[in-house]
């Protein structure tokens, strides 16, 4: 069976430098969907994206800003950007060397399909 | 909250798992309600009353697991509207312990389970083998709870 | 930080035990949500039960500070270092508040036993820098003598970036490099220069997630610096802990775009960054002022140790 999220993911991991693409459950951090590189960890990677994201969510609301759009986390050796709608959020696990302006853009629009 | 063991070598794994996954509560026992460690209770009779229920939920998760489906049920998991609860099997040499979470919404299923796999490994990594209560009596059982209960709780 | 649901845990426990330390956590954490009034009750009830206790005075302390309770304060601090005299949050505090009044050689005296204790408090040596820069410069030492009150923690609300008082500048003149400026006698005003203009905000928090340097002034012109601090530094920890599992190496970089403001961060020795910008404003320049963020901290605190 095709999960409604495939044509989803299959958009974002043509990226070059995208290892993994997941839509996970915000407030349970399970996954839901996910296209992943072999070598990443797709529960590892929707629990704690998710949790990251649902904290900038609430931290961002009670620190007055508004709700979080989108997030995206850079480290060492990769980058990790969410973005939320609904229930659900749309994870993806990138080489540094990605470009992260088409991603989020990418993103942004493949975000409207979710819920 | 203080962090209680009857077991040197659960301090480390429970800790871990309490601080990653953020449980509110964590306890970690005997199939027979016999408590190793645990975490956020403030009183011994608690501790006692979670085990009991905790091991008895277990035990009656495996049989309507067999009746149903010829296993036992395993994991089990509670969505509460402010809490949740996961009770799940810890194999280790010689025996399986129990692991009981309570989370909020600090937490998610999805981190639970993950630090769970965690804890997990490190607790059969730390295990000593299990010579505990399996083939005690039930008096035995009651005896060899409060005295860990006894011993965590600064009470002997 | 914590969420009413440990804050509802903390209260049972010690419902169910009033003679307990939790009233430590308790009195703390609502103290960082901004409940002042319960955690003034907290931290009095407490520190009725446990005289004898240092940290129970240094509690009431640091609540009777964010009231603007100042006189409060210093007296509890007193009382925690009178029980404990190396007792070290109470000799930061009151080391802290002391500078805050001008009393220079007192806050430089408990900022440097503080240090000793605890090397690694960058937010120690950065204060300490700054003591001794005014003590080399008389025309400082007048400015610092005057007594300035201790911000309280403001009230949580609703919090808007201020709106524009003038044009923003354009990417090609925040990305030509500032010079770095003499240690300010305010560490509010650390970031001076940095930023474009008051739309945007700039803080430098401690791994408490207190403000060490750097303000951030809502829509009214209130210091909601305490406030957002607190709160994102949150965002920063759960980064940490997610790097630790992922296999991504440390984090380097967090942005998050809210409906209000986009706001980046960084890691800088044990404390975080932060820049806030309104949305407008396109990502790309707010990593280039938290860059220069960054590096400005860096230089500051270096200058202090």
């Amino acid at each position: 069976m095709t999960s409604p999220y495939a044509t989803i993911l299959a958009g974002l991991i043509r990226h070059r430098g995208v290892k993994g693409c997941l839509v996970v459950g915000e407030t349970d951090g399970l996954l839901v969907d996910s296209t992943l590189q072999f070598g990443v960890n797709g529960q590892i990677f929707a629990a704690l994206t998710a949790s990251l994201f649902r904290k900038a969510r609430r931290a961002s609301q009670a620190a007055g800003l508004g709700d979080a759009a989108f997030v995206q986390l850079e480290a060492e050796n990769g980058r990790v950007c969410a973005v939320g709608r609904g229930e659900l959020v749309l994870v993806v696990v990138a080489e540094p060397r990605v470009n992260l302006g088409l991603v989020r853009v990418d993103m942004l629009k493949a975000v409207e399909a979710l819920a | 909250m203080k962090l209680q063991v009857a077991a040197d070598w659960v301090e480390q794994p429970l800790k871990a798992f309490v601080d990653d996954a953020r449980a509110e509560i964590a306890v970690l026992m005997h199939p027979s309600g016999q408590v190793l460690g645990q975490f956020g209770f403030a009183r011994s009779v608690d501790v006692q009353t979670a085990c009991a229920l905790s091991a008895a939920i277990y035990a009656s998760a495996g049989e309507l697991g067999r009746q149903m489906q010829g296993k036992p049920f395993t994991v089990m998991h509670y969505a509460g509207k402010a809490r949740q609860m996961f009770l799940a099997p810890v194999p280790i040499d010689g025996g399986t312990l129990l692991l009981l979470a309570v989370f909020g919404e600090e937490s998610t299923l999805g981190l639970v389970q993950v630090y769970f796999q965690d804890f997990q490994r490190a607790a059969a990594q730390a295990a000593p083998h299990w010579t505990g209560a399996e083939t005690a009596l039930a008096s035995d059982f009651e005896v060899e709870l409060n005295r860990n209960l006894a011993a965590m709780f600064g009470r002997t | 930080m914590m969420g009413p649901d440990d804050i509802r845990v903390l209260s049972d426990a010690l419902a169910a035990d009033p003679g307990s330390l939790v009233f430590l956590q308790l009195g703390e954490a609502l103290r960082r949500q901004g409940q002042l009034d319960l955690a003034w009750r907290v931290a009095m009830r407490g520190a009725e039960r446990h005289p004898q206790r240092p940290d129970a005075h240094d509690l009431l302390a640091r609540v009777a500070a964010d009231r603007g309770d100042l006189d409060r304060a210093r007296s509890a601090w007193e009382s925690a270092l009178a029980l404990s005299p190396g007792h070290p949050a109470a000799q930061k505090g009151l080391g802290f508040l002391f500078f805050q009044q001008g009393l220079r050689a007192d806050a430089e005296r408990l900022l440097a036993a503080a240090q000793a204790a605890d090397p690694a408090d960058a937010s120690l040596g950065a204060a300490l820098a700054k003591i001794r820069a005014i003590g080399a410069d008389p025309a400082d030492a007048d400015d610092a003598a005057q007594v300035r009150p201790m911000a309280p923690t403001p009230p949580r609300a609703s919090v808007a970036i201020a709106p524009p008082s003038a044009q923003p500048r354009t990417t090609q003149a925040i990305a030509a490099p500032a010079p770095f400026a003499p240690a300010p006698a305010d560490p509010r005003d650390v970031f001076a220069g940095v930023l474009p203009d008051e739309t945007h905000a700039a803080l430098f928090l401690d791994a408490d997630g207190l403000v060490v340097a750097g303000r951030y002034k809502a829509a009214d012109g209130r210091d909601v610096s305490a406030d957002i601090g607190a709160q994102l530094s949150g965002v920063s920890d759960e980064a940490s802990r997610a790097m630790r599992h992922l296999g991504l190496g440390a984090w380097t970089h967090l942005a998050v775009e809210a409906e209000q403001a986009s706001v980046a961060m960084a890691p800088v020795g044990d404390g975080v960054v932060l820049v806030a910008a309104p949305r407008r404003v396109p990502l790309g320049f707010v990593r280039r002022m938290l860059d220069r963020a960054a590096e400005r901290v860096k230089r500051w605190v270096e200058s202090g140790t």
